[in-house]
């Protein structure tokens, strides 16, 4: 009897020393996990190691003779000065919040020409007018929060955006995944984006003062196309617009791949799709089938198509009119390759497709060469082709009884050569401080764009990027 | 013809990328000009082409918003 009494404290106490060893090996288990997982966040890198502010200044000017504004005649004078200061802040070892704020301010003689009876009694679409809608700026707003995996395999994005011109307001918001594998040779990344706009609309002068004063309320001696006066001009076929938002959704697939050690690719398949108000309220048109009314001097008018015209202004038939969907297919690819230690090339294609019948293809190529430790040198030539909209037709060839009508030629068929050069500099150890900040880099870069229907640009952009020291 | 062509080179880039690069033998991939994105100092040309042309999208950037209509 003691015999088996013993027995069973003996099978007790050996119960209890295996409860006791497994405890000790699962704490153990979890102290070393633990552990690990210290030792994983002590050594982990940081996303991004301190603050960094981009701050960046750009010019651009244009001019061509097609406004849209005056119906796809006149002068397309623009120029725009736009500066952004970008914000990426660490917020810890893992996420990134980066803040994007931007100013752009513009004068532009189509815009002008929303009302061109401003000046001094001598509209012509081939000059800017004095009006208020000679200038405009444009705001804008985006934080985006990216946050990445302790493997850096896996990175999260969210952003949300906002800008806003006199006319237009604009609010978006995205996200977005991406994944690399194959030892961080492989990336495929998933990214949706909605805005959602609204018009505040602005319509030429004389059609908004017809719907509102009626027919006779324009201020000045309306002319027939023989010079003769007249009260005849009656734009019936123009009606304000009642729905003015506009939203754009789009999906993004991308994916990159490292193939060499000197060469690697990527590729993106969108799909963006557009609803709402997708024309642009102060367009004009002028129709084929209609009479011609004017409004300045007289003796202008039989050269009214011509530069030389300084001082008429033939009054709308109507604005631009589009459907108010649109489905885009844009297919990207970019490859680059690592030629030597002085030259890298870089190299872009892209193929687009709507169903306004607009295909259109795009490609590029840049050549850096690193003139020395600190400086590279970037040539790089842009060619750009594209099919007109099926709604597009020249100045003064729309029919009345069409549905749709645009005379931007931006909708037209062209090609556009854009070619440049940028400077690069590069300083690793930022020697240039300012305050808390050194100065890493400097880029400018300055392009001419050439259209084969004589639209012509410039556009100089220089960006500084500083890191908090 | 022209299809099965661009397929086969993908595919031949694709399959030879089987052997993946090491982290330690990257320093030409890891070259800032390198990257597969456009330059910072490239958004204002990629807004203004954006304006002025009719097609958008396929280059990472910004897709949508804003009206465009100066």
């Amino acid at each position: 009897m003691v015999v088996n009494q013993v027995v069973v404290v003996d099978v007790i106490n050996m119960i209890k020393m295996k409860k006791i060893v497994i405890a000790l090996s699962l704490f153990s288990g979890i102290i070393s996990s633990a552990q690990e997982k210290d030792s994983t966040l002590v050594f982990k890198k940081r996303v991004l190691e301190s603050v960094e502010v981009d701050f960046l200044l750009s010019y651009y000017n244009q001019d061509g003779s097609k406004s849209a504004v005056s119906g796809g005649i006149g002068s397309e004078e623009l120029t725009d000065i736009a500066t952004n200061i970008v914000v990426a802040m660490p917020l810890n070892d893992d996420a990134v919040l980066t803040v994007d704020l931007g100013i752009s301010a513009y004068s532009s003689a189509s815009s002008s020409n929303i009302n061109p009876y401003d000046n001094g009694g001598k509209p012509t679409p081939w000059q800017a007018s004095s009006g208020a809608s000679q200038s405009d700026q444009l705001t804008s707003v985006t934080a985006n929060y990216a946050h990445s995996s302790d493997s850096r395999n896996f990175i999260w994005n969210a952003d949300v955006s906002f800008s806003n011109e006199y006319d237009y307001n604009s609010v978006g918001i995205g996200g977005g995944i991406a994944y690399l594998f194959n030892d961080k040779n492989s990336e495929i990344s998933l990214k949706g984006n909605a805005y959602l706009d609204k018009w505040n609309p602005i319509y030429p002068k004389e059609l908004n003062d017809y719907e509102k004063y009626g027919a006779n309320s324009i201020n000045g001696t309306i002319w027939d196309q023989n010079g003769q006066a007249t009260i005849n001009y009656s734009p019936t076929a123009f009606k304000t617009i009642s729905s003015v938002n506009r939203n754009s959704y789009s999906a993004s697939v991308g994916f990159s791949q490292v193939i060499s050690k000197k060469l690697q690719f990527s590729v993106f398949f969108d799909v963006l799709q557009q609803q709402g108000l997708l024309s642009t309220p102060y367009h004009r048109i002028y129709f084929a089938d209609k009479a011609n009314y004017y409004i300045g001097q007289a003796q202008y008018i039989p050269n009214y198509e011509s530069e030389s015209n300084a001082g008429v202004y033939k009054l709308a038939d109507d604005i631009e009119r589009l459907p108010d969907s649109r489905f885009k297919l844009p297919i990207g690819a970019r490859l680059n390759y690592y030629i030597n230690e002085r030259f890298v090339l870089r190299t872009y294609y892209r193929f687009y497709s709507d169903n306004w019948d607009i295909q259109s293809h795009t490609a590029s190529i840049e050549l850096p060469i690193k003139v020395s430790d600190r400086f590279t040198v970037f040539p790089m030539y842009r060619f750009y082709t594209q099919t007109q909209s099926k709604y597009y037709a020249p100045y003064e060839t729309h029919l009345s009884t069409e549905k749709y009508y645009t005379s931007d030629a931006d909708l037209s068929t062209f090609d556009a050569n854009q070619y440049g050069f940028g400077v690069n500099y590069t300083d690793i150890f930022t020697g240039a401080k300012i305050w808390k900040f050194g100065l890493k880099n400097i880029d400018f870069r300055f392009n001419r764009y050439q259209r084969s229907d004589n639209l012509e640009a410039n556009i100089a952009t220089i960006g500084f990027k500083f890191v908090m020291q | 013809m022209a299809k099965k062509i661009i397929l086969g080179i993908l595919l031949g880039l694709i399959f030879q990328s089987c052997n993946a690069v090491k982290e330690y033998e990257k320093v030409a991939i890891n070259d800032p000009d390198m990257k597969l994105s456009a330059r910072t100092s490239e958004r204002y040309e990629t807004t203004f082409q954006v304006y002025r042309e009719a097609a958008a999208g396929a280059n990472g950037g910004k897709s949508g918003g804003g009206c465009g209509c100066n």
